[in-house]
């Protein structure tokens, strides 16, 4: 029953999108005078049969319903209730009706949020909206149908790939997707501006909402991935440079240079083109990033549900979409044009700019980086790996000039600053910081050339952005997110610096002794659960005065037939003991890896701080300007 | 070309000038089978993984540094046997030349229409 409801609601909503990019396209030539009822009435219709079909979904999924495909591949009776209905997006076909979910309410709000901005404006920007809902909906239709049916009706699903039954990453792709989808708003907010002329301050303002929504979602979602492969990956690292984590990492950086940038338009009336193209590029690599994750091009461990073909079609799509926008840019470029303005050396303006370079760079590196090696397979059949030394080689140098200008350019004036005199207690406050690496880094085993100056700096700025807290020339929010972006800096330092590891070979009873601890294997404990066999470990580090218990798991699923690595994590403020074990061939031994990770909880929480600093802006009342 | 060859060769130098020299056998391992990518895992570097090919793949590097071998030539060694694929750190040739020097042409660039935007009046 659910199977024709999904189904069926799809094509009404199709219906819709395409009734209204007809209707919208006649009347945005005419002069309005207020918006058509029926665009909003027909929207939420639209969103309505959306929903519907989603809940369909998530329907089958909870009364695992195995006449529909979808839930045949990706689900079985004996997964627990939560990871039954978090497998409805766990899967292509699911995820990509949850993307379109997420499009068609973003409008929705956007239709009802945007009353004081021009008719015209909103008529564009829902026509541009509702082609992107259209490709997907053929999209879905087409390639991805998630309401298949299949006769005879098996009595039983194949399960779902149990890495993915973890409660961080079932909530991490909506969060994701919430992003994502939030930059088609501002694409189509872009190209709909462009063409009635309005780019100035109040577009400025009304737009700044959705970058920092999209921003915030992504930022969090970047974050609940890292968290997700800290713990189950069961290797320790928080970033691997996995081409499916670079793929949500570089609309981050066009969304932070646009959350600055947005910030000159809305104050300054300036830098409206690369406003502009910000926004464009920003939502194509959201969307290259949905085509690159979903069309199994990328080698990575993530592509657990790929198809070739299927990237075929996103990919035409997205062509379609920039040569749109690239169309419509050159063509409507001039009209908001306003007075070519230079902005002075030393100013806000200019920080900024800087801020952009650097954010450009890093895009650029990422960008290369994860795509370099598809292009040159393609080109020449030779297969190379870019890897975690490529990314540190050329991003890491960059960080210094980068940590520099963001100590100074967030406290400089807007138009135009005077030229900085020697001020005594930045001069004491460099020398304090340089005090405290001297310290830090004397302790360090492998402290390499560049980690001294990067560690002065961001000591260095870590003390500023404290210090601004006390300063009255800016806004809390942008104080709080500075504050977080220094000390995660400062923390991914220090981690990597004082990070060691201990491998070894043991089995119950055996303990090993490593620097000043003990590493003692007590038992294991094998038990029947749910859907998979557990094996727990008793281990217990010993260190001179203290005792810290830690029980890894590792996890035998039988559908598909899986083994799955539990780390056990003991986290305190200063550190993280992380311990995992793995079953090895010749009977009785165990392969163990202790890590002592120091500030961890630090690489989160100042993430945390981060996304805060955007909710604040987003929260922010008061119209007052710095 | 030249100077951006040169630029990309001080960087890698400076990054890898590492100032406590690592002696320990163990943890030149660790700092080769890192930079090594596991080739039938999804993803995984060598030192990461603990499937037969990681493994072997370690014991090997471990082998080699014990004859006295340099780091770069047992990368050599390796990738003349399972081909380029398997390093992490893509060398500067030919065929890596735009990928290490797009993002630096990149930066150069932006640089200079910032300079054209930016009066000192």
């Amino acid at each position: 029953m659910s199977n024709y409801f999904g189904n069926y609601s799809l094509y009404f909503a199709l219906i819709a999108s395409l009734y209204l990019i007809i209707k919208s396209y006649l009347v945005s030539n005419k002069a309005l005078k207020y918006l058509d009822k029926n665009f909003i009435l027909i929207t939420s219709i639209q969103t309505l049969m959306i929903t519907i079909s989603f809940i369909s979904l998530v329907f089958a999924f909870i009364y695992s319903d195995f006449s529909n495909e979808t839930v045949f591949n990706n689900s079985h009776t004996l997964k627990p209730m939560f990871y039954k209905i978090s497998g409805s997006w766990g899967n292509h076909e699911g995820s990509l009706l949850l993307w379109l979910l997420v499009l068609s309410v973003f409008l929705f709000i956007f239709l009802l949020k945007s009353g004081s901005q021009n008719i015209k404006y909103r008529v564009l920007t829902l026509l541009f909206q509702q082609i992107i809902i259209a490709g997907f909906l053929i999209f879905i239709l087409l390639t991805s149908n998630p309401f298949n049916m299949i006769f005879p009706i098996p009595s039983e699903g194949l399960g779902l790939n149990p890495i993915l039954q973890d409660p961080a990453l079932a909530i991490h792709p909506p969060i994701l997707y919430l992003g994502y989808v939030g930059t088609s708003i501002i694409f189509s907010a872009s190209l709909a501006s462009l063409i009635t002329g309005n780019i100035g301050e109040a577009w400025a303002r009304h737009i700044k909402k959705w970058v920092l929504v999209s921003w915030i979602f992504l930022t969090i979602g970047i974050l609940l991935g890292s968290i997700w492969a800290y713990y189950e990956l069961g290797w320790g690292g928080f970033w691997f440079w996995d081409p499916v984590e670079n793929v949500s990492l570089m609309p981050w950086f066009c969304l932070t240079a646009l959350l600055h940038t947005v910030v000159v338009l809305e104050r300054r009336n300036l830098f409206k083109e690369w406003t502009i193209i910000l926004s464009i590029t920003t939502f194509s690599l959201s969307m290259s990033g949905t085509f690159l994750v979903r069309s199994g091009i990328l080698n990575s461990i993530h592509t657990f549900a790929n198809d070739p073909s299927r990237g075929l079609f996103i990919l035409s799509f997205l062509f379609i979409l920039i040569l749109m926008a690239l169309t419509i840019f050159f063509f409507n470029q001039n009209k908001s044009k306003g007075a070519i303005k230079e902005s002075f050396i030393f100013s806000k303006e200019t920080a900024i700019l800087v801020n952009n370079w650097f954010m450009m760079f890093f895009l650029s590196v990422v960008l290369v980086g994860t795509i370099y090696p598809i292009f040159l397979e393609v080109l020449n059949g030779s297969k190379i790996s870019v890897g975690p030394p490529f990314y540190h080689n050329l991003l890491i140098p960059f960080l210094i000039p980068f940590l520099v200008f963001m100590s100074f350019g967030p406290s400089l004036k807007w138009i135009k600053d005077n030229v900085r005199k020697f001020e005594f207690d930045l001069f004491v406050i460099f020398l304090i910081s340089i005090l405290i690496s001297y310290f830090i880094l004397i302790k360090s085993e492998k402290s390499f050339l560049l980690s001294i100056p990067l560690i002065i700096l961001s000591f260095y700025l870590l003390i500023i952005t404290i210090k601004d807290f006390f300063s009255k020339k800016s806004y809390l929010s942008q104080k709080v997110s500075h504050f977080g972006f220094s000390l995660l800096i400062l923390s991914i330092l220090l981690n990597s610096l004082f990070s060691f590891e201990f491998n070894s070979n043991m089995k119950v009873g055996d303990q090993r002794v490593f620097n000043d601890k003990i590493i003692i294997l007590k038992d294991v404990i094998v038990q029947d659960i749910d859907n998979y066999k557990s094996l727990k470990a008793n281990f217990e580090i010993k260190n001179k005065n203290t005792t810290i218990p830690l029980t890894p798991e590792v996890r035998i699923y039988q559908q598909p037939f899986t083994i799955t690595s539990e780390a056990a994590i003991k986290t305190t403020l200063l550190s993280d003991n992380f311990l995992v074990f793995n079953i090895l061939k010749d009977d009785g031994y165990y392969n163990i890896r202790y890590q002592y990770k120091p500030l961890m909880i630090w690489i989160w929480m100042s993430t945390i701080l981060i996304s805060i600093g955007g909710v604040l802006s987003i929260l922010r009342r008061n119209e007052k300007k710095y | 070309m030249k100077h951006l060859k040169i630029l990309i060769l001080v960087i890698n130098f400076l990054l890898n000038f590492n100032l406590a020299h690592a002696s320990d056998l163990d943890l030149r391992v660790e700092q080769i089978t890192k930079n090594l990518r596991c080739l039938i895992c999804q993803g995984q570097s060598v030192y990461d993984s603990q499937s037969d090919f990681a493994i072997s793949m370690k014991l090997v590097v471990k082998k080699k540094l014990e004859e006295g071998k340099e780091e770069k030539q047992i990368y050599e060694y390796l990738k003349s046997k399972y081909g380029e694929w398997i390093v992490y750190e893509p060398e500067l040739n030919p065929n890596t030349f735009l990928l290490w020097s797009i993002p630096l042409i990149l930066f150069i660039f932006g640089g200079l229409l910032i300079v054209r935007k930016v009066s000192i009046k």
